[in-house]
C-alpha cells in the first residue's frame, strides 16, 4: 500500500513537471510573433500568457479528455506505463527546448505512452486507426491550413491598409496583437492544462484512488494550472526567438494576421473536434504569414528543421518511453520506478547547465537572427 | 482514406478557420483604413466620419467575433 502511494507520488510530480514543460515550451505558440514586434515587452509577455493559461485551465467546462483514450486499449494502461510515456514526453520536450525548435508536446505526450504501452502490453494494445486520425493525419493538415488562413490574412492585410502610414499601421497592429495573442494563450490554456489534468485522473483511477466515474479532484486542476502557468512565465525564450526571430521576420501587420490564424484554426478545431496541436498551428500561421508577404522571407532551413523535428516526435518519445518502462521494469517495483525518475532529473539537469552556456533569455530574445539560435554576443568565443 | 480523416469536420475547420482567421484579420484591417481617413488633414469633412463610422463598425464586429469564438469554444 505505502509503496503504491510513493509510486502514485511520483507520477503525479513527473506529470506537473511534464505540464511545468509544456508551459514553457508553448510560450513561443501565442507570444512569439507579439515578442518579436515589440507590441509587448519579453516580460510583460510572458506574464500575460501565464495569466491567461492559468485562467483558461479553469475554463474549459468539459471534463478532461484522457489523452490516451483511443490510442491505446485502456486495459493496458498501469501506473507504470504512464509514468513511463511521462518520461518520454518530458525527456523530449526538453531536448527539443534545448534546440529551440518548437515541437507538439502532446505529439511528445502520445508518442511516449505509445512507446511504454508498445513495449509493456504489446502492439495489438496500441489502436493505429485511432493513432492515424487523431494524430498523425491532423499533424500534416494543421499547419497546412493554418498557414493557409495566415497567407490569405496576410495579403489582405497589407493589401487594405497600403494607403495608412506606416508608424500608424504598425502600431494600431500592434495593439491589435495583444488582443489575438491573449486569445491564442486562453485556448492554450483550456487545452494543454486538460492534458495534465487527464493524465493525473488516469493515475488515480489506475490506482483506486477515486473511482472510475470521478470527475477531476480540484487540487489536480488548481495543481496543473499553476504548473502550466509557471512554466510558461519562465518563458522558453529559445522556442520563442526561433519562432519570432528565426522563421522570418515578422511587422506587426503579419504577426496579428498570423495569430488571428492560430486563434480562429484552434478555437474551430477544437469546437469540431478536429484534435489539432497548438504547436503545429501556430507555426503553421507564422510560416504562412511569411509566405504571405514575400516569398523569400522564410527561412526554409529553419522550417525544414522544425518539421523534420515534428515528424521524428512521436518514434523519439516512444522510443524513450520503451526505455523507460523497461527500465523501471527490469530493476523492478518502486525502486525501479525510482531509479528512472533520478535518471530522468539527472537528464534535465545536465540538459539545463547546458543551455546555462549559451543562454537566450528575455534580454537577447530579439537579437538579430544569425544562422543559430545562439544570440551574436554570446558567440564571440 | 476516409477511416483516417474526417472529412466532414475537416471541411467546417476550415471554413470557420478562413471565416474567423481571414475575415476578422480584414475586418480589422478595414477599420484601420477607415480611421486613417480621419487624419488632421480631412477630420471634420465627410470621408473622415464615414471612415470613423467604419471603424468602428469594423473594430466592434472584431471583438464580437472574438468572444463568439471563446463562447463557442468553451461551451463545447
Amino acid at each position: 500500500m505505502d509503496a503504491s502511494t510513493l509510486l502514485l507520488g511520483v507520477v503525479v510530480i513527473t506529470a506537473l513537471a511534464f505540464d511545468f514543460t509544456n508551459g514553457f515550451h508553448d510560450t513561443a505558440n501565442a507570444m512569439a510573433t507579439s515578442i518579436a514586434t515589440r507590441a509587448l515587452r519579453p516580460r510583460v509577455a510572458v506574464a500575460l500568457s501565464a495569466v491567461l493559461n492559468f485562467v483558461g485551465a479553469f475554463l474549459s467546462l468539459k471534463v478532461a479528455a484522457t489523452i490516451a483514450s483511443g490510442i491505446v486499449e485502456s486495459g493496458a494502461i498501469t501506473l507504470t506505463v504512464v509514468f513511463a510515456g511521462l518520461v518520454g514526453g518530458l525527456a523530449w520536450n526538453l531536448l527539443t527546448w534545448y534546440f529551440g525548435i518548437p515541437s507538439s508536446s502532446s505529439h511528445a505526450l502520445i508518442g511516449g505512452v505509445v512507446g511504454a504501452t508498445l513495449i509493456a502490453a504489446g502492439s495489438g494494445a496500441v489502436k493505429v486507426d485511432g493513432l492515424m486520425s487523431k494524430v498523425i493525419v491532423p499533424a500534416f493538415l494543421s499547419p497546412v491550413f493554418a498557414a493557409l488562413v495566415a497567407i490569405v490574412g496576410t495579403f489582405l492585410v497589407y493589401r487594405i491598409t497600403h494607403n495608412v502610414p506606416k508608424s500608424t499601421r504598425s502600431r494600431a497592429f500592434r495593439l491589435g496583437q495583444i488582443g489575438s495573442a491573449s486569445l491564442v494563450s486562453l485556448a492554450h490554456g483550456t487545452n494543454d492544462a486538460q492534458k495534465t489534468m487527464g493524465v493525473i485522473t488516469l493515475a488515480l483511477i489506475a490506482n483506486h484512488t477515486i473511482s472510475p466515474g470521478a470527475g477531476t479532484p480540484f487540487w489536480v486542476i488548481v495543481a496543473c494550472a499553476l504548473c502550466i502557468s509557471l512554466g510558461t512565465y519562465i518563458g522558453g525564450w529559445r522556442v520563442i526567438r526561433t519562432l519570432g526571430k528565426g522563421l522570418t521576420e515578422i511587422e506587426s501587420p503579419q504577426g496579428f494576421a498570423a495569430e488571428g490564424s492560430s486563434a480562429a484554426v484552434i478555437l474551430a478545431a477544437t469546437h469540431f473536434g478536429f484534435p489539432l496541436s497548438t504547436t503545429h498551428v501556430c507555426s503553421g500561421s507564422i510560416m504562412g504569414a511569411g509566405i504571405g508577404k514575400r516569398l523569400a522571407e522564410v527561412r526554409w532551413g529553419v522550417a525544414g528543421r522544425m518539421v523534420t523535428a515534428w515528424l521524428v516526435t512521436i518514434p523519439a518519445a516512444a522510443l524513450v518511453g520503451a526505455g523507460a518502462w523497461k527500465g523501471a521494469d527490469a530493476i523492478g517495483g518502486t525502486g525501479g520506478v525510482a531509479v528512472v525518475f533520478c535518471a530522468a532529473l539527472l537528464f534535465a539537469g545536465s540538459l539545463y547547465l547546458a543551455a546555462r552556456r549559451i543562454p537566450v533569455t528575455h534580454a537577447n530574445v530579439n537579437e538579430e537572427w544569425t544562422g543559430t539560435l545562439a544570440p551574436r554576443k554570446e558567440r564571440v568565443a | 482514406m476516409n477511416q483516417y480523416v474526417d472529412i466532414d469536420s475537416l471541411w467546417k475547420v476550415l471554413v470557420a478557420g478562413l471565416a474567423g482567421g481571414v475575415g476578422l484579420v480584414a475586418l480589422f484591417a478595414v477599420g484601420l483604413a477607415g480611421l486613417s481617413t480621419r487624419m488632421p488633414s480631412n477630420a471634420a469633412s465627410r470621408a473622415g466620419a464615414a471612415g470613423l463610422a467604419v471603424a468602428v463598425v469594423c473594430f466592434t464586429l472584431v471583438v464580437a467575433g472574438a468572444a463568439l469564438g471563446l463562447y463557442v469554444m468553451l461551451k463545447k
